[in-house]
């Protein structure tokens, strides 16, 4: 069971369209996949049409009160679950300075239900704080959708330096930073990715285009590869896939 | 999480009120509406049927493509659509996805056995909630056998996970308005019951001797070797080999298990033979496994070392070339004819399974329990001691020991509670599953190793490092399964399991004893 944590200190990257997407594709290649929407504002559970409230409590699930496999809903895709997220979560950086050990709660929760399932992936909220480094010790690796603009390279940088500088926090976690709402009719998307991969080599090959295929995905309420099969925004996302795959 | 829930729709007038029900009081969508021909799959011992899973083949009446559904209790582990329109018949022929790939490990090189066959309509309708979401699937599958006599419609209610409360809710409001008769038997038993062919049979029942047990056992697995021998020849498919060597080894677990029951002398020679069958084909199956696997291991290098690893493939190959040669050339010796021919006769000479042990008469349910819980008392006890400590060859005994337990079981399937074997089963196949990767990556490591020697002569050493990036892969593989040792023994030496085991002689339904 490998955790994939869809991650950036930045909002408005892409990050929750990666999880619920790539989980998508994961699980229709027959893998068994999990969603862990921790992101209050709970846009993973809205496109899975989920209605976001954990059953006890989303304090209950950080403190081990609950199992986590209690608060598990079915998406409408065989092999895809979710948990779904609790406005509560806002409080969440709270719960964890409350509770003992606070960086390993979220993988202590994940262990109830790792035996069930392939990949499970954490959306997480934007920021850098008590919540993310709790992520950063569950996550097998970190995928960091970024938009090839000025502030988004900079939040990458801050996140590369920050991991730089904690080695014990991160372990053995993975970096997969990728282009997303990319834009090739942009000269400055075109000369940003090509700085950013020439000083960072480790940047995947795949990039997520900025597509309205995309943005539908609020109107459908379902993962692109339900909806758009076949389309551009929909293939790159399988590519990305395999290439993340490659990378584990 | 619930169960499926059941019912019998026998008059058209039933189904039609169910839908009036069900569209008067929650949103319903239809999910698909199928009319197919349809056959069940399970392999001899019928180890799907012991983890309460079911593999369909359907083959739509009309346009469209065949299809494959591995299911467990109404919920799709994986569907997928065939390229080839005929039914499977053994792991080589499954998809290459994940899920089945995890199939092909449960089923362990056994063939598929063709189940009762219908023809069917099938139409799935979702329940919704206020945001368009399914929290239920009804399932209304009317059938027929291929001879024309039509099945009662059975009505199948899938709760989906976290959705419990609504879906009894909405079946509580279609049973109080519609008279409905509930029952358990799914569509594949009743199929079963009314074509005359249940689950394949396997020849095996509690109130056998022990002897008999086991003659029939080891002809059924034998069967499986004369149907791979010739595809083990050839060498054209790796399945055929690993079928092979997976019957071997169940073999010789029945032949270690059978003292007492199978005549000793007879016993020590085959014992004997077996092991020397299985260690001609072993360098074959590894050179097979290199080669199956090194793509992947190759991919998790950067592209310029992959294509570094050109030159190691030709080594690989002609490796793999001069193993299946040698293999070949000790399957067609005089040493293995006769060794067959010995065997054959052995298994078909009713004397030699007549009064041959103390316990050739003992009804075989007995025996084989107590091999079982001595198998099982042998592997909690030896995995108790692992330690991060101990070294890798008592984790490659354990597994050993593992494998025991597993063969044991699998072979005496049908005579055991299917609940309680499911129960058993789970955890020890994912045991088996942790052991067997950090054994496969500690050979492969090695042999990778051995075998880059070949290419050390030349002067160009990309390859050698390249190689080294691949056996790096390897050792973090085989850390992680070290790692995921102690939590998925925990799982193992449980006392549900334990509890499974006292329950294994009991029949499902009334819970007496079977014996």
């Amino acid at each position: 069971m490998k955790v994939l944590a869809t991650y950036n200190i930045k909002g408005g990257v892409g990050k929750t369209a990666t999880a619920v997407n790539l989980a998508h594709v994961a699980a229709a290649e027959g893998n068994r996949v999990l969603v862990w929407d921790l992101d209050p504002q709970g846009a993973a559970t809205f496109y899975f049409r989920v209605k976001p409230k954990v059953k006890g409590g989303g304090k209950a699930i950080v403190r081990g009160s609950i199992e986590l496999g209690d608060a598990i809903k079915a998406t409408d895709f065989d092999n895809l679950d979710l948990v779904p997220a609790d406005f509560s979560y806002r409080h969440l950086d709270l719960w964890l300075d409350d509770a003992k050990k606070p960086l390993a709660r979220i993988r202590r929760a994940l262990r109830q239900v790792d035996h069930e399932y392939d990949y499970i992936f954490l959306d997480c909220p934007p920021s850098i704080s008590l919540t993310s480094e709790s992520v950063f010790r569950a996550a097998d690796a970190l995928l960091v959708p970024t938009i090839p603009t000025t502030l988004s390279l900079r939040t990458y940088e801050q996140l590369d330096r920050f991991v730089e500088e904690n080695p014990d926090m991160v372990r053995e976690l993975k970096i997969l930073g990728f282009f997303s709402m990319v834009d090739r009719h942009k000269r400055l998307h075109r000369r940003f990715m090509t700085e950013l991969r020439t000083a960072h080599p480790e940047m995947l090959e795949g990039t997520i285009p900025n597509s309205t295929d995309i943005e539908r995905m609020g109107v459908h309420r379902e993962p692109i590869g339900s909806y758009g099969k076949g389309s551009r925004a929909a293939r790159s996302y399988e590519s990305l896939w395999s290439e993340i795959q490659t990378r584990l | 999480m619930s169960k499926v829930r059941r019912y019998e729709v026998t008059a058209a007038g039933d189904f039609a009120s169910v839908l009036a029900v069900l569209t008067d009081h929650v949103g319903l969508q239809l999910v698909s509406l199928e009319e197919v021909e349809r056959s069940w799959l399970d392999t001899a011992a019928g180890t799907l049927a012991q983890t309460d899973s079911t593999l369909e083949f359907r083959t739509p009446k009309g346009e469209g493509t065949a299809s494959l559904t591995w299911a467990t209790e109404g919920r799709v582990l994986v569907h997928d659509n065939c390229v080839a329109a005929s039914v499977p018949a053994g792991a080589g022929d499954l998809p290459e996805t994940a899920a089945f790939t995890r199939l092909a490990r449960l089923i362990d090189g056994e063939s598929f056995v063709l189940g009762p066959t219908v023809n069917s309509q099938i139409a799935v309708l979702a329940c919704l909630d206020d945001e368009d979401k399914t929290t239920a699937r009804f399932v209304f599958d009317r059938s027929e056998t291929l001879e024309g006599t039509a099945l009662p419609m059975l009505l199948e209610i899938v709760p989906l996970r976290g959705y419990d409360a609504e879906a009894a809710a909405i079946e509580k409001l279609v049973r109080r308005s519609v008279a409905l008769s509930e029952s358990a038997t799914p569509m594949k038993a009743r199929v079963g019951n009314a074509t005359g062919t249940r689950a394949p049979s396997t020849g095996l029942a509690p109130e056998l001797s022990a002897a008999s047990a086991w003659r029939v056992v080891l002809q059924q697995l034998t069967k499986s070797i004369t149907d791979s021998f010739s595809g083990v020849l050839s060498g054209d498919d790796p399945e055929d080999l690993h079928a092979f060597r997976v019957a071997v080894r169940r073999i010789r677990t029945l032949l270690q298990d059978g003292g007492e029951v199978i005549d000793p002398e007879s016993r020590d020679r085959f014992r004997h033979e077996y092991r020397w069958l299985g260690d001609i084909t072993t360098p074959t199956r590894d050179a097979d496994v290199h080669l199956l696997e090194f793509p992947g291991l190759a991919a998790s290098l950067p592209q310029a070392r992959r294509d570094d690893l050109a030159p190691f493939n030709e080594v690989l190959i002609h490796h793999r070339n001069e193993c299946l040669s040698s293999m070949v050339t000790d399957l067609r010796s005089i040493r293995r004819a006769e060794f067959g021919s010995a065997w054959l006769e052995f298994l078909s000479d009713d004397d030699a399974w007549t009064g041959c042990g103390e316990l050739s008469d003992e009804p075989v349910l007995r025996v084989v329990i107590r091999r079982v819980e001595k198998a099982h008392r042998e592997l909690v006890k030896n995995g108790g001691k692992i330690t991060k400590k101990s070294p890798a060859i008592a984790l490659h005994e354990l597994r050993k020991e593992g494998k025991r337990l597993r063969y044991l079981l699998e072979c005496f399937g049908p005579l055991f509670n299917e609940e309680a074997l499911a129960t058993i089963l789970r955890p020890l196949r994912d045991l088996q599953d942790v052991l067997g990767e950090f054994q496969d990556t500690e050979v492969q490591g090695e042999a990778l190793l051995e075998l880059a020697g070949e290419l050390a002569t030349t002067d160009d050493h990309s390859a050698l490092v390249a190689i080294g990036g691949v056996v790096e892969q390897l050792g973090v593989r085989g850390s992680t399964a070290r790692n995921e040792f102690s939590k998925v023994f925990g799982r193992f030496d449980d006392r549900k399991v334990q509890r499974a085991l006292n329950r294994l002689e009991t029949t499902k339904s009334s819970g007496k004893k079977k014996r």
